[in-house]
Order: C-alpha cells, then structure tokens, then sequence
C-alpha cells in the first residue's frame, strides 16, 4: 500500500507530520487503524486531500494521524464527551485541515448545519451498543455515492456474548448497506475488536 | 462546499463551557474526586504510624484518624469523647516508646496537617455535593440519598439520561458487569447496584432487600423526573418508603 505520508520502517508505522514535516510514531497498541495496519489491512481509503468524518474523535490520538495522511483535504472529529473535546479542540487549533464537533453521533442532523458537502470517508470509533446503526445514519447523511468507512468495532460494548456470533451478527448489518472490503481482528493490540471496511452501495 | 472554520470553533467552545459548567457535571466530578479520598487518607495514615506507633504503639486502636492527627499535634487528650481514656494514657506515658526530637515532631506536624486538611476537603466536597443536589433536585436528593444520587449522576451522566431509563434499568445501575455474568451462566439476575449501598436496605434480609430496591428504583424513576419538571412530590413518596421497610421488618420478625 503506498500513501503519500505514511512510513513504514522497521515494522513501525510512522506519518510526515503535517506541521513539522517530521516522521512521527503511530503506536498501534493506542490506535486501533495502525493496529488493523499491523494486521496486515492492503488498503486504507484515503488520499491527500480526503474529506473524512471522524465519530469518536475523544482526545485526538488516532485523528491526528489521519490529519497527517489527508494533508491537503478536511477532517472534522465528532465527540460527545466535553472534556475529551477540550482538548481536541486545541488540537484543531494547531492543524489547519482539523475540526471539531461536540456532540452525539446518534443525532447526525445535529451538526449538518457545519457540514453541507459530502465527505469521501466516515471512520467510526465510538464504542456504543448501536455502532452499527450508528455509522449507517452517518452515511445516509453525509457519504458521497462509493465513498468508503472504516469501522472499528468494540464486541464487550454490544454485549456479552460470544465474539464471533456478536461479530457475525454485526457484519451482516454492516453488508447491508456497505460492501466489505477488508476486515481484520485486531489482537494482540485491542482484544474482542474487529476493524472493518467497507464502500458504500 | 464552503468550510467556515470560525464557526465549528465558535459552536464548540460555547458548547464545551455550557456543558462542563453543569450541575450535573460538577456533581459528578466532585464525586469522583471524594470517593477516592478515603484510599489516600488512609494510605498516608499508615505512612505517617510508621514513625508515631514508635512513640504510640496501638494508639490507632483507640482514636479514629481525624481524633489521631489532632492528637499528634496538640498532644492533648481533652476534647477526646471516649471511655478508653484510661488505656489510652498508659499507651501515651512513653514507658516502652520512644521520644520524638525537634525534627521528627516537625515532620509528625507537618504530615498530620496534610492528613486533616484532606479529611476537610473530602468533607468540604461531601457537603457541597449535598447541597448541589438538595438545591437542583430536592427529590432525587431525598430518595436516594447524596452517595447513592452521585453516583447514578457518575454511571448516567446527567439526570436527564438517567430521566429517561426505566425503573428497572435504575434498580442494575452499575451492576452491568455482573448483570452480563448472570446471563451467560443463566442464574439468577442481580437485583441491585449501587442502590445495594442504600442505607434503607442494611438491616433487611436478602429477599426484602430485593423487594425495597426494586422499590426505591421505582420512586428515585419518578423522583428523578418531577425533579426536572420542577414538581414537587417528596414527603410523599419519602412517607411510602419508609412505610414500606417498617412493614418488612415486621414481617421479617415474625
Ligand atoms: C474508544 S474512544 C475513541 C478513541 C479514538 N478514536 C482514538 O483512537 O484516539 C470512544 C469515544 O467515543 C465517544 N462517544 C461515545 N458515544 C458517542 C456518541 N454517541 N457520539 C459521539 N461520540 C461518542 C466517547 O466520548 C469516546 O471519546
């Protein structure tokens, strides 16, 4: 897979940080996407100058990364938690394609008066009952036509259960609006998570 | 497609100070930071006997930590309230202990004022979580109680979140874990979860137990909501509670 600003040496995963033009460690056992990358995922959906929704943004680790990689685009995280929005919020403050939104991911219309355009990605890492649906309501509203998503799914937060049948069960809603492309287990990194992605019917 | 970066930042600062600046924000904070208290008041409590029980060995035995520190430094057996005074003189006469110098008292002074002042704080947060939730929810505050409130404000995350669970829901509120447990080994379900600390619920048996929480959710669910439509409904629904648990602890008797 080759992506203008992601580096791979040494089996670590690094990008050009957008700021400093520097190679910066992305730590996979803090970031589900660089662990799915470690896991062996051939394809991640984004360019240069991507427009990516993130839901689930918390502090900004994992989107800050993705801000490297969509240098020339736009990335608006979605939180609902303040506390973890305050300092994403000064996160944003110091890289100029970064956004934030505080509020519920369950309630899309809530911030469409922020975004009237079509992004080409919606990654999701927000550890509800309802992923799933949750990610779906998203698309309906904001994906382009054969835009992509990259769900990361939290197994414990939808219930107790077996991983596999909860895995199981989750991947045929997914399917049903998304075509898989990829899917991978995410330990040793993240235990009970699955990373997926898909394109849009 | 235009991006107008002021506003998102604009939005989100005001939404930020408007929701960290609730009641129900500063409720559960408050909490969060007074029930780890007793750990580190404790901690330093045995931190500090390792250089007093020299002086004072068993001392511990008799004074609760608040009466030890105060002892420490005024060294006076006065204001104490007990019957142990006998006991605890011939522990403090020095016949098999050491003496302090100028510096160990110093840092025996110093390490019991940190002890109190904590002892303070934690009483300091106590208080004004009481007074945050008698204020903004008088009924919830009554029924509950301001430990069990605080910490079904903690799991929820704000009294309109936990407005809209059914009673049921309230009664396993923070009993997840062991809720998900019971299924998988198909026994029997828990009945509580932090209501299972509720005062009302010490001196009755397990079934009864079961019984006045499944009760107590029932009222905290409509405490809870004629609190945020600003009704007023307690003395009420206190009355029935309480009426309630005479009745199963005469039934427990029989
Ligand atoms: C596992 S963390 C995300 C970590 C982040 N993606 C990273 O890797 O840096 C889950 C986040 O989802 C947020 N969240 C939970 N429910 C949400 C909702 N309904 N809408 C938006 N965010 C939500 C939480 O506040 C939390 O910050």
């Amino acid at each position: 897979m080759i992506l203008k600003n992601l580096i791979l040496d040494s089996g670590n995963y690094y990008t050009t940080d957008l700021n400093t033009k520097k190679k910066r460690f992305w730590d996979p056992n803090r970031s589900k996407i660089c662990a799915g990358l470690k896991k062996g995922i051939n394809m991640l959906p984004i360019t240069t100058d991507s427009k990516v929704l993130y839901l689930g943004s918390a502090e900004g680790y994992t989107i800050s990364y993705i801000s490297d990689l969509a240098d020339n685009g736009v990335v608006i995280g979605v939180d609902i938690s303040p506390i973890s929005t305050q300092k994403f919020y000064l996160l944003c403050k110091e890289r100029n394609n970064l956004l934030p939104i505080l509020a519920s991911a369950n309630e899309p219309d809530s911030y469409k008066h922020l975004i009237d355009f079509k992004v080409d990605l919606i990654i999701q890492d927000v550890a509800q009952k309802n992923q799933v649906e949750i990610l779906k309501k998203n698309a309906d509203v904001y994906l382009k036509e054969g835009g992509f998503v990259i769900l990361s799914l939290k197994t414990t937060a939808i219930s107790q259960g077996k991983t596999e049948n909860i895995i199981n069960k989750e991947v045929e809603k997914f399917g049903k609006d998304f075509n898989i492309v990829e899917k991978k287990r995410l330990d040793p990194f993240e235990k009970k998570h699955i990373l997926i992605i898909g394109k849009k019917k | 497609m235009t991006i107008n970066r002021e506003l998102f930042f604009k939005e989100a600062q005001e939404k930020i100070k408007e929701e960290l600046n609730t009641t129900d924000q500063k409720i559960i904070l408050y909490s969060l930071i007074s029930e780890k208290l007793p750990k580190n008041i404790n901690e330093l409590f045995e931190q500090i006997r390792i250089i007093t029980d020299l002086k004072y060995p068993t001392l511990d035995q008799y004074l609760t930590i608040e009466e030890y520190c105060n002892f420490l430094l005024d060294n006076s057996l006065e204001k104490l309230n007990t019957d142990k005074k006998k006991e605890i003189e011939k522990i403090i006469s020095g016949e098999i202990s050491i003496t302090f110098d100028q510096n160990e008292q110093k840092l025996v002074d110093n390490f019991s004022k940190n002890i109190l002042d904590l002892i303070v704080l934690k009483n300091d947060l106590d208080q004004e979580i009481s007074n945050l939730l008698k204020e903004n929810y008088p009924n919830f505050y009554l029924i509950a109680t301001p430990k069990i409130a605080s910490k079904m404000l903690q799991i929820s995350g704000s009294i309109k979140r936990l407005a809209k669970m059914p009673a049921s829901t309230i009664q396993l509120l923070g009993s997840e874990k062991s809720f998900f447990k019971a299924l998988k080994l198909s026994k029997n379900t828990p009945k509580y979860g932090v209501l299972y600390n509720h005062e009302i619920l010490f001196d009755l048996n397990k079934k009864n137990k079961a019984k006045m929480a499944r009760m107590i959710a029932n009222k905290i669910s409509i405490a809870v909501k004629s609190d945020l439509n600003k009704n007023n409904v307690s003395a009420d629904l206190y009355e029935k509670i309480i009426r309630k648990k005479e009745e199963l602890l005469n039934l427990q008797k029989k």
